[in-house]
């Protein structure tokens, strides 16, 4: 007898997917492929696993895979200066050199080798200085240049405030140049009633950073006070600091005239502090009419 | 990445023999329209074409790796439809509940002697359960053995012959359904 249903037959046809999609996946195929074995989950077994592999940080459309003369002191050096963080080990040649290391920085993906002369795999000094600039955005443009030029950066332009925005020049010390430039939250001005920074008062900040960066990827630059600390890169900015006695998170918002909103607290049943002049604005510590408490900011 | 991809360099590797998973990315331009294309004709979605395309590239790093065997096209056909039946097994389960609710027995077929319509062949099988759009699709549409289609499925081959008799009776009552109803 004859089966209708064979008439179901039907041969592989190649149909071209949607070529962001092939240039995503081709980003992620080669980032499984080219991560050392064992440091990440091998099995895939489930569309969870496949997704949870590149927990790290996902892969963006651009990212940079620099050529360095020192690939141990460049995993160090961005570590300090920007915070990086490691993704994965690196592969380590049998020669000696690193073929491959990922780094994470801020929400970015940073892919670096040693020199490969014989694959044309060379960095900015071997060809007289860079070609390109690396720009990063940064919530302390100051702070993140210090910083580069403590771990050994050579300072190309101090930060000064430009029509964009913020920013400064440095060279690393494998030659590339970093535009350190403030993130848009910090170069467009807020709305009064904008909510404009969170602050994470906690009684062990270590815990806390452990706690934050195991959870929600943050990482910390150290801040202006003793066991205070940025979180890079979130919107809007926030901080933490330690040894609080009061544990809790506090919103800052904007306003347009603390004078006129302090008023406005003490009138509408709440509790108002001194305004303070700190570097960024004048600022008070608020107790709401239910006794949560906020701080003011003019900016 | 130049220096594990570059050709003079994979000569000077210190790798003692290549990884296996490298020649997925030599082969990914070609495949990748191919491995679509499978899983887009059977599964009629093109976001769960797309996952399970992902998924299918994704679990032969390691697969490769694990059962060194030529990295081709044909191979890797053969992973997605893994990942199909993997999918199938889920949305089977999901649905679970539902379908004791109405299990059917078995019962033997009528003779049916028909010229079906490819059109709304597709459209009927779109419909079906997860079960049955599974075992039709690698019986029918990739044209498998039946005893293949039970090393898939991960069942006997009578229980998978019986599931074939269900899987066409439910697809020819839909497809006479359509018919009558356009």
């Amino acid at each position: 007898m004859t089966d209708p249903l064979d008439a179901l037959r039907t041969p592989v046809t190649p149909v071209d997917p949607d070529p962001r999609f092939a240039a995503e996946l081709r980003v992620r195929l080669e980032r499984a492929v080219l991560a050392p074995p064992g440091a990440r989950p091998q099995g895939n077994k489930t569309r969870g696993d496949a997704m949870t592999t590149a927990v790290d940080a996902p892969m963006q459309t651009l990212s940079s895979y620099l050529a360095v003369d020192d690939a141990r002191r460049a995993l160090e050096f961005y570590a300090a200066a920007f915070g990086a963080r490691r993704s994965g080990e690196p592969i380590v040649m049998d020669d000696g050199r690193i073929g491959h290391a990922e780094l994470i920085v801020g929400d970015s993906v940073l892919m670096l080798a040693d020199e490969f002369p014989e694959a044309g795999h060379l960095g900015p000094r071997a060809r007289g200085g860079p070609s390109q600039s690396l720009y990063l955005r940064v919530s302390d443009v100051d702070g993140t240049v210090r910083r580069a030029v403590a771990a050994g950066a050579e300072l190309e332009r101090a930060p000064a405030d430009h029509d964009y925005g913020r920013n400064g020049v440095v060279i690393d010390p494998f030659g590339h140049r970093w535009m350190i430039s403030a993130s848009p939250a910090a170069t467009t001005g807020p709305r009064h009633g904008d909510l404009v920074y969170l602050t994470h008062a906690v009684a062990d900040s270590e815990r806390a950073r452990a706690f934050y960066g195991a959870v929600l990827g943050w990482t910390f630059s150290p801040g202006r006070v003793e066991d205070g600390w940025q979180v890079e890169g979130t919107n809007p900015p926030a901080g933490m600091w330690g040894g609080a006695e009061q544990p809790g998170i506090e919103p800052v918002y904007s306003v347009e005239d603390l004078d006129a909103a302090l008023a406005a607290v003490r009138t509408s049943g709440g509790q108002a502090g001194d305004p303070q002049q700190r570097p960024y604005g004048r600022m008070a510590e608020c107790v709401d009419d239910q006794g949560i408490r906020f701080q003011l900011l003019e900016s | 990445m130049p220096p594990l991809r570059d050709d003079e360099g994979v000569s000077e590797q210190p790798r003692v023999r290549p990884d296996p998973a490298l020649a997925l990315l030599e082969i990914y331009d070609a495949a990748l329209p191919q491995v679509h294309g499978y899983l887009l004709t059977r599964c009629s979605d093109h976001t769960l074409a797309q996952d399970l395309t992902a998924e299918t590239f994704l679990a032969a790093v390691a697969a490769a790796r694990a059962h060194p065997e030529p990295v081709t096209v044909g191979w890797l056909i053969g992973v997605a439809r893994h990942k199909l039946v993997d999918h199938w097994r889920r949305r089977e389960r999901e649905q679970r509940g539902l379908r004791l609710a109405h299990s059917t027995r078995t019962e033997p077929e009528d003779p049916w002697d028909a010229t079906l319509d490819a059109v709304l062949a597709r459209q009927v099988l779109v419909t079906l359960g997860p079960h049955h759009r599974a075992v039709l699709t690698l019986r029918y549409l990739d044209g498998l053995p039946v005893a293949e289609v039970a090393d898939h499925l991960g069942r006997t081959l009578h229980a998978t012959e019986a599931l074939l008799v269900r899987a066409r009776t439910a697809f020819r009552a839909a497809y006479e359904g359509g018919q009558s109803s356009d």
